[in-house]
């Protein structure tokens, strides 16, 4: 930069500088995120359309793996319809109760310091543990069997399997959820509560009429944070059916490490070319759900 | 222990007093002094630090396994130990792998950073020759002197491909019938022998069975779903599971299907179970715990019920022999050697002792698995352990390799699908197998 004193040059010199200091203090986490997310990422998408066994160099291919995910039957039969299963069942109910959790320990309870941090336990404890912990309550022999008394393979049973992960993932995530919509209900202005007991609306008024309205961004993140981990549900399956029995809790993430990794011969194009897919199965859900939840209550914001 | 302990003092003592000595005029020293922590098995696991001498110049080669168990480990260990006493200018690094084993080897070989010589299962090593991965072994044996038929002919000829060899099996396994004294005797029924046939199983496991206990019945058989189980009854109803060049599958043929009908059967009558209806993720653990009376289990069995269930009475014969004769499955591992490796006589120095007479007598003796070498088929180990033998003679008769072409994982699958059908929905082994067949069928297409 030159400093011949010409006006404007100080004031952009000083502006030039102010940017060279700013990507100096980003340049740690722009190498991480350029090196792990955007290459990655590309790398990802340039593999989906190519042939690739890790063995040998990746081997044009076109959208020949595309049209492989879509004819697969394992897709579309069980990968597919079992995902959305998971999240339809899954998000629903864990907003729910988490809502209803977070609306409790909004109240002036008793302990509730205590129940807060009882509630946001499962969230902090690793998902393989939690797996495991089900396994054994699940087990044929195990503590559900021995206090129902009953033998029954929950884990080993098509009708079951699948279920006993739902529950286990709405106990894991409620607790942070739970905590996300209680910093939103505290947020909420006491006044608009007084105004509303005021116009004679009972508990159960307020909150529908008030509470739930006010909570409408808040919900709308927990939702779309909600959908996008269900739709990438893995590290349950994997530790506790590996996608059995009978294939009833194999899901899109499960089927992509199956190609990728478990198979004699691997399938790394096909996988890439399903997780593209799913991604724009993600973004096409949350572009559908933003307009559902926000376009509905722009008058609430 | 103190002796060698001692041994191995009065030796780092003479290498600190040579190095000592060294004329001062050097001014680099020829040798370098290490500290090494090698681990000595015994029944114990002692520590020790050893002082060796090693040459300054020295070739590095790094070997990967996957570790099944610490004893395992230590054997494997306690080998490495020995070729490095033997051969000071070559260091082994031994980088176990835990987790998926051929997830980690995979990835390593993508970018290029593979071990120079690694474990290789029967059941996928042939993607790996395919690939153009791994170094063809002939030459290399014949600098040594090492002969193809050093080895037992069904385990090298797996690790063949294209008349090439691409690994040295190291150990292997096959399937046993191993049976619970106990529950024997007290159905007054006379022990099976390696002449039985389906019948004498079928009849045993029916007078086995005893359900009286709710909280601990007794089944006579375990019968899994498991594709490392089943295939042996195809194969002794004189049928197989694949072609002979793997180009399609003959599960939905008379032969596999009436081998599942037969194995079938003892879960539909009762007198045979599923580990899972016990509470069990494997029968091993419930041949352990006296529920099942009979298990089909290689060699692996020994050393688990030994130190998980001593009291456990058990004896091993040969699968009993099916209309279509014997038929046995073998589980067999190999070194492979990577095609990028710098150092392949290094590669090759390490293998060799690795599979040579001497480190497989001490294979055998550990009890986890089978020596590879013919010459040892009449050792003394074997003669004093018939639960062993019986392992051993397993891979004689009528035994096949565990794989099933490029698509064998899809095949694994398809096995343990269509008999879990068959479990749990009821549906018939014809069918159940039909469909199986069908799958493996469009697997094999869209390769």
């Amino acid at each position: 930069m030159s400093t011949l004193a010409r006006p404007g040059s100080a004031a952009r010199s000083k502006r030039f500088t102010e940017a060279v200091t700013g990507y100096l203090f980003l340049s740690p986490w722009l190498f991480i995120f350029f090196t792990f997310i955007v290459f990655s990422l590309g790398w990802a998408v340039y593999l989906s359309f190519t042939r690739y066994n890790l063995l040998r160099p990746p081997e044009w291919w076109g959208l020949e793996g595309y049209q492989r995910v879509l004819t697969d039957d394992l897709f579309l039969e069980k990968a597919l319809p079992n995902t959305f299963k998971y999240v339809l069942v899954v998000v629903p109910l864990q907003t729910i109760v988490s809502l209803v959790l977070a609306f409790a320990m909004d109240q002036q309870l008793r302990f509730r310091r205590v129940f807060r941090t009882i509630f946001y336990l499962p969230s902090v404890t690793s998902s393989v543990v939690i797996s495991l912990i089900f396994i054994w309550l699940f087990a044929a022999q195990g503590v559900v069997n021995q206090i129902i008394g009953i033998s029954y393979d929950w884990l080993g049973e098509v009708g079951t399997a699948f279920y006993i992960i739902m529950g286990m993932n709405i106990f894991t995530t409620s607790g942070t959820l739970m905590l996300i919509f209680l910093a939103g209900l505290q947020d909420i202005a006491p006044a608009i509560y007084e105004a509303a007991s005021i116009d004679g609306a009972s508990k159960l008024q307020q909150f529908l009429f008030v509470t739930i309205p006010m909570l409408r961004p808040v919900i709308f993140f927990v939702v779309t944070v909600g959908v996008i981990g269900c739709f990438q549900v893995f590290d349950q399956l994997y530790v506790m059916t590996r996608g059995g029995p009978l294939d009833s809790t194999t899901t899109v993430t499960y089927l992509i490490y199956k190609w990728a990794f478990q198979d004699t011969t691997i399938k790394m194009g096909q996988a890439s070319a399903l997780a593209i897919i799913l991604t724009l199965i993600i973004l096409a859900v949350t572009l559908l759900q933003r307009r559902v939840i926000e376009g509905s209550g722009a008058a609430a914001d | 222990m103190k002796r060698l302990y001692q041994a191995l003092s009065a030796l780092s003592l003479a290498a600190l007093v040579l190095a000592a000595c060294a004329p001062a005029a050097t001014p680099t020293p020829q040798v370098i002094r290490e500290t090494q922590i090698v681990e000595v098995p015994m029944e114990v696991v002692q520590t020790q630090v050893v002082e060796v001498e090693k040459p300054a110049e020295q070739t590095v080669v790094r070997l990967s396994g996957w570790a099944s168990s610490p004893s395992e480990t230590a054997l494997l260990e306690s080998l490495l130990y020995k070729f490095s006493v033997e051969n000071p200018g070559i260091t082994v690094k031994y980088e176990p792998i835990t987790g998926d084993y051929k997830q980690a080897l995979l990835t390593a070989i993508a970018s290029g950073t593979e071990p120079d010589i690694f474990y290789m299962d029967i059941f996928w090593w042939q993607e790996l020759a395919k690939n153009e991965v791994l170094l063809p072994l002939d030459d290399l044996m014949a600098s040594t002197g090492t002969q193809k038929a050093d080895f037992i002919p069904a385990l090298i000829d797996a690790f063949t491909f294209d008349g090439k060899v691409y690994g040295i099996p190291k150990d292997f396994n096959s399937l046993g019938l191993f049976y619970n004294k106990a529950l024997f005797a007290a159905a007054g029924l006379a022990e099976p022998t390696d002449d039985w046939t389906w019948d004498d199983l079928k009849a045993a496991a029916a007078a086995l069975t005893d359900a009286s206990d709710p909280n601990k019945p007794v089944y006579g058989l375990g019968v899994p779903a498991d594709p490392g189980r089943f295939p042996i009854f195809a194969f002794q109803n004189g049928g197989g599971i694949m072609t002979d060049d793997y180009s399609d599958t003959v599960l939905d043929g008379d032969a596999a299907v009436g081998g599942g009908e037969f194995y079938a059967a003892f879960k539909a009558d009762g007198s045979g179970a599923l580990p899972s209806d016990v509470g069990e993720g494997w029968q091993g653990t419930v041949f352990g715990k006296g529920q099942f009376a009979m298990v089909y289990e290689g060699g692996w069995l020994i050393p688990y019920l030994r130190d998980q269930f001593p009291s456990t009475q058990y004896g091993v014969v040969l699968p009993p022999a099916g209309p279509g004769g014997e038929g046995n499955l073998i589980f067999t591992v190999a070194w492979g050697v990577s095609a990028n490796t710098k150092n392949a006589e290094a590669a090759w120095k390490v293998v060799d002792f690795l599979t040579n007479a001497a480190s497989q007598q001490q294979v055998l003796e550990s009890g986890f698995a089978l020596p590879s070498r013919v010459a040892l088929k009449d050792s003394d180990y074997l003669k004093n352990n018939p639960a062993a033998s019986a392992i051993f003679r397993g891979s004689l008769e009528g035994a096949r390799p565990f794989f099933w072409g490029a698509v064998g994982s899809d095949v694994n699958d398809q096995m343990a699908k269509a008999l879990e059908r068959v479990y749990k929905e009821g549906q018939s082994v014809r069918d159940a197998f039909g469909e199986g067949a069908t799958q493996i069928r469009e697997a094999i297409q869209s390769q």
